[in-house]
């Protein structure tokens, strides 16, 4: 009761339109054009014919995880940003070409993947951790990744 | 939510004992209930407990057809557009409900469970428990701790990256995954709590990894910092 004595002056009510209205401006400045880039990003793949070729390339590696080629561009996309790739995420899927088990088993994955590409300047960069270290961090991420579909695999057996 | 947590962050830094409520802990545990799933197939007034339950549908636009609000068929940034659009109120929902748990002291409730559990499954040292639950919210400000245990000397420099492998795959999950996570609440087919928990054991891993690295490549320079040999 001595615990979060400032915030407590605030009732439920003002906490959650807070809350709403921090989530309304993430989902219309950062989720919205997020999720319409990672679409255009799918559109000019598939026309281009590259995302088929993309599917046909990874399908023998995807498969390992049980995922269809495609869902390699997640992975991809996810070193860049995880925003985008959840984006993707959810266009191979309204697309059909990613089933809800296999969305459900990439979400944590693109997080543990966790955008390095902006992650070496954020959290390497601030630490100021040794930079001879600098490609086995990485290479952590992309295995606790790659390891997270598996778990998540086997986990969703005995749900 | 990052700006927020980082004030919490310093604020919490100089009074390292932490108070908790007993708001906090039901908040926390209305929380796990909440985003777990468990009441998500009960057909009684139990399902107010459950995330998309509250979150709830669409109407559908033309009767008798499986047709929604986004209609089907659609490609490209229109449809990328509409689709966002059916996403904001899972992003929304979550957000209100998270400011109202962290308000009523359920976050720094989840934090005083988790400081003891940190310790040994990462074999640090006690002073970065902070840094390491920090870095569930905030990438920039747990990175920007761990800088300081190491110049103040109470972290060597083998423990600054074992903390750091931890802290960047999945940084600030918390933040993320109740934001542009939220996106997927409704299509995914765990319960909403799972890729939370999953995601938190493979930082674990990672640290460990990066624990095991450093023990089989460098053995020498183990004698740094003030705060060795506390594994």
């Amino acid at each position: 009761m001595v615990a979060s004595d400032t915030k407590q002056k605030k009732n439920i009510l003002d906490l959650f339109i807070e809350g709403a209205r921090r989530g309304f401006t993430i989902g219309t400045t950062s989720l919205l054009p997020n999720v319409i880039m990672a679409f255009v990003i799918i559109r000019v793949l598939d026309v281009t014919g590259l995302l088929h070729l993309i599917g046909v390339v990874c399908a023998p590696v995807m498969a390992l995880w049980g995922l269809p080629g495609e869902a390699a561009t997640v992975l991809v996309t996810a070193l860049l940003s995880m925003g985008g790739s959840i984006g993707v995420a959810m266009s191979l899927f309204t697309a059909g070409i990613l089933d809800p088990a296999q969305l459900t088993a990439l979400v944590p994955a693109i997080y543990l993947m966790g955008n390095p590409v902006q992650n070496v300047g954020r959290c390497l960069g601030i630490s100021g951790v040794n930079t001879k270290h600098y490609g086995v961090l990485i290479g952590i991420c992309v295995v606790n990744s790659l390891l997270s579909i598996w778990a998540m695999r086997l986990i969703m057996m005995f749900l | 939510m990052q700006d927020q947590s980082h004030e919490e962050v310093k604020k919490q830094d100089k009074s390292p004992n932490i108070h908790v409520g007993w708001q906090g802990y039901l908040a926390f545990l209305f929380a796990l209930m909440l985003f777990s799933g468990i009441f998500s197939s009960a057909d009684n007034w139990l399902q107010m407990f459950d995330f998309n339950v509250l979150n709830g549908n669409f109407g559908t636009l033309a009767d008798g057809k499986d047709l929604d609000f986004r209609g089907t068929g659609g490609h490209g940034a229109r449809d990328g557009f509409l689709f966002a659009m059916e996403l904001i109120p899972a992003v929304i929902l979550a957000l209100g409900i998270v400011n109202v748990v962290d308000g009523l002291g359920g976050l720094k409730a989840a934090q005083k469970l988790m400081t003891p559990i940190l310790k040994p499954l990462l074999g640090l040292p006690g002073v970065t428990a902070l840094a390491s639950i920090a870095n569930m919210q905030s990438t920039d400000a747990a990175a920007g701790m761990v800088k300081e245990l190491y110049d103040r000397g109470e972290i060597t420099d083998k423990e600054r990256s074992i903390l750091i492998a931890y802290q960047t795959s999945a940084s600030a999950f918390i933040t993320n995954y109740f934001s542009s996570g939220a996106a997927v609440f409704s299509f995914i087919v765990a319960p909403i709590i799972i890729p939370l928990i999953v995601m938190f054991v493979f930082k674990i891993i990672g640290g460990n990894l990066m624990r095991i690295y450093l023990k089989m490549f460098y053995k020498e320079d183990t004698n740094g910092g003030k705060a060795n040999g506390s594994i």
